[in-house]
């Protein structure tokens, strides 16, 4: 060892091997994996599905799952498994269509109220709590006899439009805090405007909190929509959605046709089980501070 | 009196606080910044050495009283609007506490172009990613930093980021609302060095604002003393702190540790409660260049 | 902070609450008379139908429907103000009797419901608290957010084609069987809605709970009450807890009317006697009496209780009190 008497300083560290991690680690495969599946199921449902939705054969309604219906028949002879792939496509865009169109709106009210004068903010949020005020039941009532007929991108307006207001008081209160903050204020100094501090500083640190809230809020349009579908407000039984599949429900309790609320129940439960979990991930509650308990 | 490069005259803010209750904050309080000069401004904490910069970086509004720059009055909202691009420029502030004023989820690089970003300015240096690497450079920091986020840097580190991005735009005033009080008192001492090696290089006018008065000695060429929102004694560093004239200027360096056991020993402490200082009067020259509040008719 | 004179600062509070019931009332009048829909039909039935212009424009002149909408609503304010409401065109009889006859119903269902989320949520999220990162805890986590995942119209269906078509335990519907009416009987058509009430509501309340008791424990003082000899029991219980307690307190009170009056959908599905039936039934069939009754009383009560609120945080917790910060101005 010719390194024995080589005079050296502090022993420079080496670097700590690169830890492999999993790439799945922490996050929700099984979610990701089952929602690409319903929603690639949903979306070319054209190509696997033998029989059209529409058709009722109205020799063999409520009929139990078999052979001839997979998942069974609904009480007009439909055949429900084509019915699900059919009607998931209808149901997830009118989840992503609202939450868009609640998503902009909160962003916008969100970002106007936290920016304002105090005064004008206030007034902002008095009306959002009168607006909350009204049940919601009511609003969606009065908002479709306003737009008329039920349809898909009606009742996804209606749904977006009564639901961007608890994301938007999120977003007032993570813009006032970011307002006050001395980054923003050297920016203006620095003789930012409102649209570079808006860019560069606010979207960026509330685009997080955003993003969870607008994919909690495609699960609660999806579950409104099925939700009003199913009690006669929403999409018209032609339609076929998950929703509008369920309010058969009522009939097929008296029958004890448990395919008939159970299988499309499953695949809404599932789908708003995945949205859940993967906006959940989304927020990256990770904690890294022990307790002190 | 073209070496005048900022000028601040009565100048006063108030606080409201409630319905029909106000603080006053400043009250007519002038001085004047030469072009290369330090300038110091020292007080205790609550007597109105932030807001005085704040209202310089127009960031607040005085409630009266004028600040000229350059022969702009940035108070006029007329004549800071015309003269915006110029009074942005060459004017930069660092504040305090490095880590609310650095956001988070940007880079340093990006930081540190900022302000070039914002006013559109062309990199001399090739690109806005060269211009960081060069004032991280000049603020001693390893080019490697440039793609880290503050949260990943040391306070010092930070501060010196703060630094550099200031010093992107070249600016002719620089204004430092206390840069040291948040950091240890090693790293205080680099950052001081740091700043005084920078002015020498650069040239800026310096308006340093401490509550540190053994720092305020060693970097300023004049200082002012704030108290309770008035200025008390202005004059040239060396001056106040050899044959301090107001008895708060008295009291405040009674405060300051001296590094010799015998005479910290009979070092007395005057009481910053309980003297009545006064506040009245105007400031009169006592020395040549060193002015003191007096009220009127006394010598 | 200087102590606000108690006279103006509830007289405030009053004020902003009886001009948000105003403008909600006018908000709700408006668009209820704009949404097109025929409330002859829900007063006459299926006769209305049949009517002549005639006898439309009569009926219309004494129900009051013929003349413009600022007009109907001043004597619908007057009327309120005195005490009438009108009379309900579905069951003809006095609005503010309708809803009374319901209104128990509703209180009893609603309010079991809130106790027991109440309850429970605060012992469900002090466990997640006690038992954090453990396995006790990821699974009541997991299982809380799925549960919280289920439509609740469909888990009343599952419930029902489980427990009422399939086992014959309990009754489908309804508040209380035809003739009968006893203790028993009741809670027996209680149990299955409360069952989708809670689970609707429970898990929100129970994790909020236990973030803010997770806070709570990585706060210093926790350290120095460990430090003193003190039990993690104590600690938790004693300490966390009640630093805890404010914020669930005033979402609890903002809550009570949402949780009370928003049953909506359970009050529906199993055919229920209340108010969250009603409130449906009225608004689809154009019953603008009970309909603007209905929601100004629900209305009322979620201001009321987010006023309520904000005065017990600001009580409890001193950080609250909105302190009126130096007003920032800047000309840029």
């Amino acid at each position: 060892m010719d390194e024995r008497f080589t005079l050296t300083g502090p022993r420079t560290p080496l670097p700590p091997p690169p830890v492999k991690r999993p790439w799945h680690e922490g996050k929700p495969v099984a979610a990701m994996v089952t929602l690409a599946v319903i929603v690639l199921g949903c979306l070319g449902c054209e190509l696997f599905i033998p029989k059209d939705p529409a058709y009722m054969d109205l020799f063999r309604p409520s009929e139990a799952p078999g052979p001839a219906f997979w998942f069974g028949s609904d009480p007009m002879g439909r055949d429900i498994f084509s019915m699900i792939w059919y009607g998931g496509r209808v149901s997830l865009l009118i989840g992503f269509l609202s939450a868009g169109i609640s998503t902009a709106l909160a962003a916008l009210f969100g970002t106007v109220s936290g920016l304002a004068p105090r005064r004008l903010d206030e007034l902002l949020m008095r009306l959002t709590e009168i607006f909350l005020s009204i049940p919601s039941l009511l609003l969606i009532v009065l908002l479709q006899a306003v737009l008329g007929k039920a349809g898909v991108v009606s009742l996804s307006v209606v749904i977006g439009v009564t639901g961007w207001t608890g994301m938007a008081k999120v977003v007032r209160a993570e813009v006032r805090r970011l307002r006050e903050s001395e980054y923003v204020l050297a920016a203006r100094c620095m003789g930012a405007g409102f649209f570079h501090v808006l860019r560069r500083h606010l979207a960026p640190n509330f685009f997080s909190s955003i993003m969870f809230m607008a994919v909690m809020s495609i699960r609660s349009a999806i579950a409104a929509e099925s939700t009003l579908s199913f009690m006669g407000l929403g999409l018209p039984l032609e339609v076929v959605s998950w929703g509008s599949m369920l309010s058969l429900a009522e009939k097929a309790l008296l029958s004890g046709a448990w395919w008939i609320i159970l299988i499309p129940g499953a695949f809404l439960v599932v789908t708003l089980l995945c949205v859940t979990s993967i906006g959940s991930w989304l927020r990256g509650e990770g904690n890294d501070q022990g307790s002190n308990l | 009196m073209d070496d005048i490069l900022l000028d601040v005259q009565d100048l006063t803010h108030c606080f409201r606080l409630g319905r029909n209750r106000t603080l006053r904050v400043l009250d007519g309080v002038s001085f004047q910044l030469r072009r290369g000069e330090i300038f110091g401004l020292v007080g205790e904490s609550g007597s109105g050495k932030s807001t005085a910069a704040k209202c310089i970086m127009n960031i607040l509004r005085p409630t009266a009283g004028k600040i000229r720059y350059l022969g702009v009055n940035t108070c006029d909202p007329g004549q800071f609007r015309s003269h915006r691009k110029l009074l942005q420029t060459s004017r930069q502030i660092i504040f305090q506490d490095s880590t609310s004023s650095l956001n988070p989820r940007m880079t340093v690089a990006e930081i540190i172009a900022e302000p070039m970003a914002i006013h559109r300015i062309l990199p001399s240096r090739g690109s806005l990613r060269a211009e960081a690497a060069f004032q991280l450079k000049c603020v001693g920091m390893d080019p490697g930093c440039l793609d880290k986020r503050p949260p990943e840097l040391s306070g010092g580190q930070r501060q010196r980021t703060a630094i550099a991005r200031a010093l992107s735009m070249s600016p002719e005033l620089l204004v430092a609302d206390e840069p040291i009080a948040s950091l240890d008192v090693s790293i205080q001492a680099q950052i001081i060095n740091l700043f005084k090696h920078l002015q020498a290089e650069h040239g800026f006018t310096f308006l340093f604002i401490a509550h540190d008065l053994s720092v305020v000695r060693y970097l300023c060429d004049r200082v002012g003393v704030l108290f309770r929102g008035r200025l008390v004694e202005m004059g040239p560093a060396k001056e106040v702190f050899s044959h301090p004239l107001h008895p708060y200027t008295q009291a405040l360096l009674s405060a300051v540790p001296i590094p010799d056991p015998r005479r910290e020993r009979a070092r007395q402490l005057l009481d910053l409660d309980e003297v009545p200082f006064d506040r009245e009067g105007t400031l009169a020259e006592a020395f040549p260049g060193h002015f003191v509040l007096r009220k009127e008719g006394t010598a | 902070m200087r102590r606000k004179n108690p006279v103006l600062y509830y007289g405030g509070k009053l004020l902003s609450f009886l001009l948000s019931v105003f403008f909600l009332s006018l908000a709700v009048f408006y668009a209820s008379r704009l949404a097109p829909g025929d409330p002859l039909v829900s007063y006459y039935g299926e006769r209305a139908e049949k009517m002549t212009v005639q006898e439309r424009a009569q009926a219309e002149e004494r129900l009051g429907l013929h003349q413009p909408i600022h007009v109907q609503y001043a004597r619908w304010l007057q009327n309120a103000l005195a005490g009438d409401f009108g009379i309900s065109y579905k069951y003809k009889t006095d609005a503010l009797s309708v809803i009374a006859a319901r209104l128990p119903n509703t209180l009893l269902l609603g309010g079991t419901g809130f106790v027991l989320i109440f309850t429970g949520a605060l012992a469900l999220g002090a466990v997640c608290a006690w038992n954090e990162g453990n396995r006790l805890d990821r699974f009541l986590c997991r299982a809380g957010t799925a549960i919280s995942c289920i439509p609740e119209f469909w888990l009343s269906l599952a419930l029902i084609l489980v427990f009422a078509v399939r086992l014959r335990w309990l009754p489908s519907g309804g508040a209380y069987s035809l003739g009968g009416g006893g203790p028993a009987d009741r809670a027996a058509h209680l149990l299955l809605p409360l069952t989708v009430t809670v689970a609707g509501h429970l898990w929100y309340y129970a994790y909020m709970i236990r973030n803010r008791l997770l806070e709570e424990i990585r706060s210093d003082y926790v350290l120095l009450a460990k430090a003193k000899g003190l039990s993690r029991r104590k600690v938790l219980f004693r300490h966390c807890l009640r630093g805890a307690m404010p914020a669930y307190l005033s979402l609890m009170a903002i809550s009570v009317p949402h949780i009370l009056g928003g049953t909506y959908i359970v009050e529906t599905v199993f055919s229920y006697p209340g108010i969250g039936a009603l409130s449906y039934e009225s608004a689809r069939y154009q019953d603008y009496n009970l309909l603007m009754l209905l929601c100004v009383l629900t209305g009322g009560a979620v201001i009321l209780c987010s006023i309520l609120a904000q005065i017990v945080s600001e009580r409890i917790d001193p950080r609250m009190r909105s302190g009126e910060p130096a007003e920032v101005t800047d000309h840029g």
